[in-house]
């Protein structure tokens, strides 16, 4: 005690504030914050989400290859592969893979980029071969009984060297020689821009209907949503459905026909927002000031019912990237060649019995994205309610 | 509650009419009549065809034979599939979507409530964490990809059911699983939040200091009373069976009202994906009610007259 100075000791002189010893109270935007990011899966999703539009928007600059640019030569070639090497008399050597599905023999170099197709001599229909020759080596490819073997002339078979993955298709090839991993980027896009659009078409009718009938309240209130009730009588799905049937089909459509109908939920919730908060003194205060229910609905009403808005808002994104997904998986989304996750799923169920490779990759993104949002959504609900976290 | 019940039907009567108006009117916005294909018809074939189906009458004419004819249950004929009508189309599909789908409901309610019942017993232990982990699976991942996969590994790679079509008892495995998927993740997730809701309720503990079974506390008190959010999602989940029919069937190749209605709309047959669109919201507004009146039964609190208003 005796290091504090007797100054110390004197009264405050009587109509001095003094300074109050606890930090600044954390501001709404702070906690919403401070809670976010205490929620590590929401914190991976939204990390996900953001190298997921980079990657979509700016991965196929960086690419060879084209969404649509066709090689049949190469068709369905798998993102990695067992190589075997043969050398020649000349101590030549040549690596090549063998596709197990449609029997073809693919020239690569030791570092797994892909050279072209090898050309082999005649099939022999009766013995079910076909001959490959590597300068004075011939390599018979047999395919009498599964699996394909691949035989020296003395009947010896060829071991492969190893496993290597495929560096020219990252991802492999599809039915037609396309670049999948390229087509992945660009489902992506599709799907993310259909998503953030529709989203946003949603939620300005959707805020504008339910505001408008959640402040007039009475028979404007009871007519309008009696409307929104007979819309989701039947599931939202299916109008989507009748409407890509009558637009053609393509990306602006999906985003006409998901906006037009997927606001309904965004103007119930909007609504029971306006509705319990339209009784606050606040609001009587306001329209006692003299100001218009337009200034009422946008600068008191709709900022204090942000936080349900967001939430719905994040939980629309996913349902609109199921939807066009789905749309496009029972080919009513976009027109080919351009890609989605559920052209590209649909595409890969063709093939699946020969090259799953195909489908684990569109399913995954999907998956992937689909468990973000969800996350996202999830985190941000609890964040921005001020009752939850404590 | 009779009038209730009149009321409701009132509505539906009404909703009924604004989807067949909208349906309508829609499939004949569609530009190009449902004859234009590829192949260029004679013009008095095409006029022909046109009297046929009454296609030459103005549009107001052809709207009021159509609510005409609805009105009789009758939906139509085919216009892609001749002496086909919609009504047979429906009655061929009908059964084997109803047997997925109530394969599915019974799915979703006998394992989607225990799973929830569980996790929330065991709150924050394993089962709780597990449960919990394979519900997000479930609600993210969308049906058309879990059908998929499954018939990769278990069809393809196992070969324990096979890949399409339902001539064995074990083609049902697939499509149903698919599609209950989704919803026995969500209903055991509402499951667990609503039963940890309840659990936290006064009248429990008064129970438990009666002393009473614990049996009775979690299924007289507990369960019945957590069980009502979970009741009103199945209105949504047939709805939800209904459009994920469209590609379960599809993906299964099962000869439902499903694929279809998927067939129709490759085929752009018009009147078709109307009679089907009508028939779906007229099933989906009765199970809605019948759904709303199971509510009423499980939940005296609930006054009918003030549900109506």
């Amino acid at each position: 005690m005796t290091d504090i100075s007797p100054e110390m000791w004197a009264n405050v002189p009587a109509g001095e504030k003094v300074a109050p010893i606890a930090p600044p109270a954390p501001t709404y935007g702070q906690e919403v914050r401070r809670r976010l990011w205490a929620n590590k899966p929401a914190v991976v999703s939204i990390v996900f989400i953001i190298a997921l539009v980079i990657a979509a928007f700016f991965g196929p600059y960086f690419s060879p290859h084209t969404y649509f640019k066709q090689d049949l030569k190469l068709a369905n070639i798998p993102p990695f592969f067992e190589t075997y090497a043969v050398t020649d008399g000349a101590g030549e050597v040549t690596r090549f893979f063998l596709n197990a599905s449609n029997f073809n023999l693919y020239e690569v170099d030791a570092d797994g980029n892909m050279l072209g197709l090898l050309r082999g001599g005649r099939k022999d229909m009766i013995k079910k071969s076909q001959p490959y020759e590597f300068g004075d080596q011939t390599l018979m490819l047999d395919y009498s009984k599964l699996p394909v073997r691949l035989l020296l002339e003395d009947g010896s078979e060829v071991r492969p060297s190893g496993w290597s993955w495929n560096k020219t298709y990252l991802f492999g090839t599809d039915q037609l020689g396309r670049d999948i991993l390229v087509r992945q980027l660009y489902g992506a896009q599709i799907s993310l821009t259909v998503a953030f659009v529709a989203t946003l078409v949603n939620f300005f009718i959707g805020v504008f209907y339910g505001g408008v009938a959640g402040y007039m309240g009475g028979k404007v209130d009871a007519v309008m949503m009696r409307f929104v009730e007979i819309i989701s009588t039947i599931p939202l799905t299916l109008y989507v459905v009748l409407l890509m049937v009558v637009f053609d089909s393509g990306l602006l459509s999906i985003i006409v026909a998901i906006g037009s109908v997927f606001w309904v939920d965004m103007a119930r919730i909007v609504r029971g927002q306006i509705l319990s908060l339209k009784s606050q003194d606040y609001v009587a205060a306001a329209r006692t000031m003299g100001a218009s229910p337009a200034r009422i609905l946008t600068r008191h009403l709709l900022p204090n019912s942000i936080g349900p808005i967001i939430v719905t808002l994040t939980m629309l994104i996913p349902s609109a990237i199921f939807i066009e997904s789905f749309m496009s998986f029972i080919g009513l989304g976009v027109t080919p060649p351009l890609a989605s996750w559920g052209s590209l799923t649909s595409e890969a169920v063709e093939t699946l019995r020969a090259y799953p490779h195909q489908l684990f990759f569109p399913a995954a993104a999907i998956s992937l994205t689909m468990f973000a949002f969800n996350f996202l959504g999830d985190g941000l609900r609890d964040a921005l309610d001020p009752r939850a976290g404590r | 509650m009779f009038t209730y019940i009149l009321n409701r039907l009132g509505m539906m009567l009404v909703t009924l009419w604004a989807i067949v108006t909208l349906t309508f009117f829609l499939m004949h916005a569609v530009p190009g009549g449902p004859f234009v294909s590829e192949r260029m018809l004679a013009p008095e074939i095409a006029a022909a065809l046109n009297a046929k189906y009454g296609l030459d009458q103005p549009i107001w004419q052809q709207y009021l034979n159509y609510l005409g004819r609805i009105l009789t249950f009758d939906l139509g004929p085919s216009f892609k599939y001749p002496g086909v009508s919609i009504n047979s189309m429906i009655a061929a599909g009908l059964p084997v979507t109803l047997r997925t789908g109530l394969l599915a409901v019974i799915c979703v309610v006998a394992l989607g409530v225990p799973l929830g019942v569980i996790a929330a017993l065991n709150r924050n232990r394993w089962p709780d964490t597990t449960v919990m982990f394979i519900a997000t699976l479930g609600v993210a991942i969308p049906s058309y990809v879990i059908a998929t996969v499954s018939i990769y590994f278990f069809a393809l790679r196992l070969g324990w059911v096979p890949t399409f079509g339902l001539d064995d008892w074990r083609g049902y495995f697939l499509p149903v699983f698919a599609l209950s998927g989704f919803w026995i993740s969500f209903v055991s997730r509402l499951t667990r939040s609503s039963l940890l809701e309840t659990l936290d309720q006064d009248y429990m503990v008064t129970a438990r200091a009666k002393g009473l079974r614990k049996g009775q506390i979690l299924f007289k008190h507990g369960l019945r009373n957590s069980l009502l959010p979970v009741v009103t999602v199945l209105g949504p989940v047939v709805a939800n069976l209904i459009t994920g029919s469209f590609v379960i069937e599809q993906i299964f190749a099962l000869p439902g009202i499903g694929r279809q209605f998927v067939l129709s709309i490759t085929n752009r047959d018009y009147t078709a994906i109307m009679g089907i669109t009508i028939f779906y919201a007229a099933i989906l507004m009765v199970m809605i009610l019948i759904v709303d009146l199971l509510y009423v039964w499980l939940d005296p609190r609930i006054k009918l007259t003030k549900a109506a208003a």
